[in-house]
């Protein structure tokens, strides 16, 4: 064995820390279920989740709820943070776009998202398009201003090399201006991300028709069914957790140009 | 005057190219509604193959003037002609270092030289030849992966030369290309670079803070004064490339500039002194 292998430090125990608060509250969970009475309502045990968890995986109701919850998302990110990149772009290379569209961008931001619920809701009805707008609208707006502010903070000076070697107004988009607002461009697809999540499982809680993690949460809420609610609950805490893991890691791929000398 | 033309040096590839003249140059920034002067009346011709080297206090508009020759500034009065050309806009015959690097940190060390290469109309094994000579021209053979943040502060000052030089510019502008590095490395680099202009025989145009490496390169030294940006005494430096550091008539002129230097007249231009009344 060569020293390396035997190095310790590389195993690095840390994350196990994280699992302590939840696992303490777990075991003070079931002791409080286990009282019954009084709580009963309020507290099921932990067997009763895990066995609505495997009721709802056998019959697919979970797969199909989480597949439904997921697709909006990811649609939803897509078209909103798409649209919120290119209209970013256009709002940071041109002062005429700039200043026709920041003062209605900057209104329309201070609405909460699902402020714009009754409005949709009249429009498009409470179906799958409605949803979709919300979701997209949740992820167009963190886009458009990480993008915009990103490309507003190019540097001066970097530009000057690029007017040094003439490259012309593409080149210099794609090799100069870019490159160097795509930490900013992240940090908005990061919000992206988190918003589109949460505001997914809001849309599908307000609009409870139709197939969703928050459409399901909200039927089993009116059946008292406290432990489906709980396995949707970890379900989507799990998911924004796991894309919240993601995002970082491709970020720092993408970025991988910024890491500070070790 | 007794000055040697730079192709009589020895050792100097001679070029025909490369003349820059500046003429009754004026340049003013409008600043608190005032305007600032910042050059007047500057004029200087710098022959094909020259090597001069521009020397002045801290303001007194040495990066300015950089920047008009190199096209990056066109409000100005006056002319600015490259082999009799009227210079309008940056152009890749006229190169330019500046006194932070500049590299982008996004692009490898190739890459960042490859970039001078866009836009010019050769084939791209070709454009990976020119890369590739520069980067070991400079000694960084090896680092053609490496990002600007693993390089050191020098080695990052070389790319930027490499850059600058990778499409064999006409005039080659140095803002300070030393500046920011220590004195050992700053040595290094002086040598380097007298062996880089030799060889290239390109014109050179630098500024610096420092009178010795002025000296230790320029065949002229040009000394400025501040307010407005002028020259007040031009130092023609008579000895062959490369050079001896030790040379006692280096030595001198160092002296002598100093003394011009450190010999501060009463700010004339009405806009400094008030400026300068703010700060107090
Ligand atoms: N864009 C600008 N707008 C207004 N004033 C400017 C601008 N650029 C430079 N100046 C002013 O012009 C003067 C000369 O600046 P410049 O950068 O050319 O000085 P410098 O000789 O290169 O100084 P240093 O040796 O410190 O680099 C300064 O007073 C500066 O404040
Ligand atoms: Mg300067």
């Amino acid at each position: 064995m060569t020293l390396k292998t035997l190095n310790l430090n590389a195993f690095k125990p840390v994350w196990l820390l994280g699992l302590i608060p939840p696992v303490l509250f777990l075991l003070w969970w079931d002791h409080e279920a286990a009282k019954g009475g009084a709580n009963a309502l309020a507290f099921v045990s932990l067997a009763q989740v895990s066995q609505a968890l495997a009721d709802m995986l056998a019959s697919g109701e979970l797969g199909l709820s989480y597949g439904s919850s997921l697709g909006r998302a990811l649609s939803g990110l897509l078209i909103g943070g798409g649209i919120g990149t290119l209209v970013g772009i256009a709002m940071g290379l041109s002062k005429p776009v700039e200043w026709a569209a920041s003062p209605i961008y900057n209104s329309f931001r201070q609405v909460p998202i699902l402020g714009w619920l009754p409005l949709i809701g009249l429009w498009f009805g409470s179906g799958d398009l409605s949803k979709l707008i919300i979701v997209a609208l949740s992820a167009f707006y963190p886009t458009v201003l990480y993008t915009f502010e990103g490309l507003k903070q190019v540097e001066a000076r970097l530009l000057d090399v690029g007017q040094i070697y003439r490259l012309n107004g593409w080149q210099t988009f794609w090799r100069i201006q870019w490159p160097a607002a795509l930490p900013s461009i992240f940090t908005g697809l990061f919000q992206a991300l988190a918003f589109t999540w949460i505001s997914t499982i809001g849309v599908e809680l307000l609009f409870s028709s139709g197939a969703g993690l928050g459409a399901l949460m909200q039927q089993a809420q009116l059946q008292a069914r406290l432990d489906i609610v709980l396995v949707c609950i970890l379900f989507v805490g799990l998911t924004g957790f796991a894309i919240n893991f993601l995002i970082k890691r491709l970020s720092q791929h993408v970025l991988s140009w910024r890491s500070i000398r070790a | 005057m007794d000055y040697v033309p730079h192709s009589q040096i020895p050792g100097h590839k001679s070029r025909q190219t490369g003349a820059v003249s500046l003429k009754g140059i004026k340049k003013q920034f409008n600043f608190k509604d005032r305007e600032l002067k910042v050059l007047s009346e500057f004029s200087l011709d710098v022959q094909p193959g020259e090597f001069v080297s521009i020397v002045g206090p801290s303001g007194c508009g040495k990066s300015t003037l950089l920047r008009l020759i190199a096209g990056l500034d066109d409000t100005y009065d006056g002319t600015i002609t490259l082999d009799g050309q009227r210079v309008a806009g940056t152009s890749l015959e006229r190169g330019l270092v500046f006194q932070d690097h500049r590299l982008f940190p996004w692009m490898t060390l190739e890459d960042n030289i490859g970039l001078a290469l866009t836009n010019r109309n050769i084939p791209k094994d070709a454009k990976a030849k020119l890369v590739a000579d520069h980067i070991a021209l400079v000694g960084l053979k090896g680092f053609e992966k490496a990002f600007p943040h693993q390089l050191s502060g020098g080695m990052a000052q070389r790319a930027a030369i490499a850059r600058s030089l990778v499409n064999e510019p006409k005039v080659l502008l140095l803002d300070e290309p030393f500046g920011a590095l220590d004195a050992l490395t700053r040595v290094h680099l002086q040598t380097e670079l007298q062996r880089i202009w030799l060889a290239q025989g390109s014109t050179m145009i630098m500024i610096t803070h420092d009178v010795e490496e002025a000296l230790y390169l320029g065949d002229r030294v040009v000394v400025m004064q501040a307010n407005p940006g002028r020259i007040t005494h031009t130092v023609d430096v008579n000895l062959p490339h490369p050079r001896d550091r030790a040379s006692p008539v280096l030595h001198k002129l160092k002296d002598e500039i100093l003394a011009e230097l450190t010999h501060v007249p009463e700010p004339s231009n009405p806009v400094v002194r008030l400026i300068k009344g703010d700060d107090q």
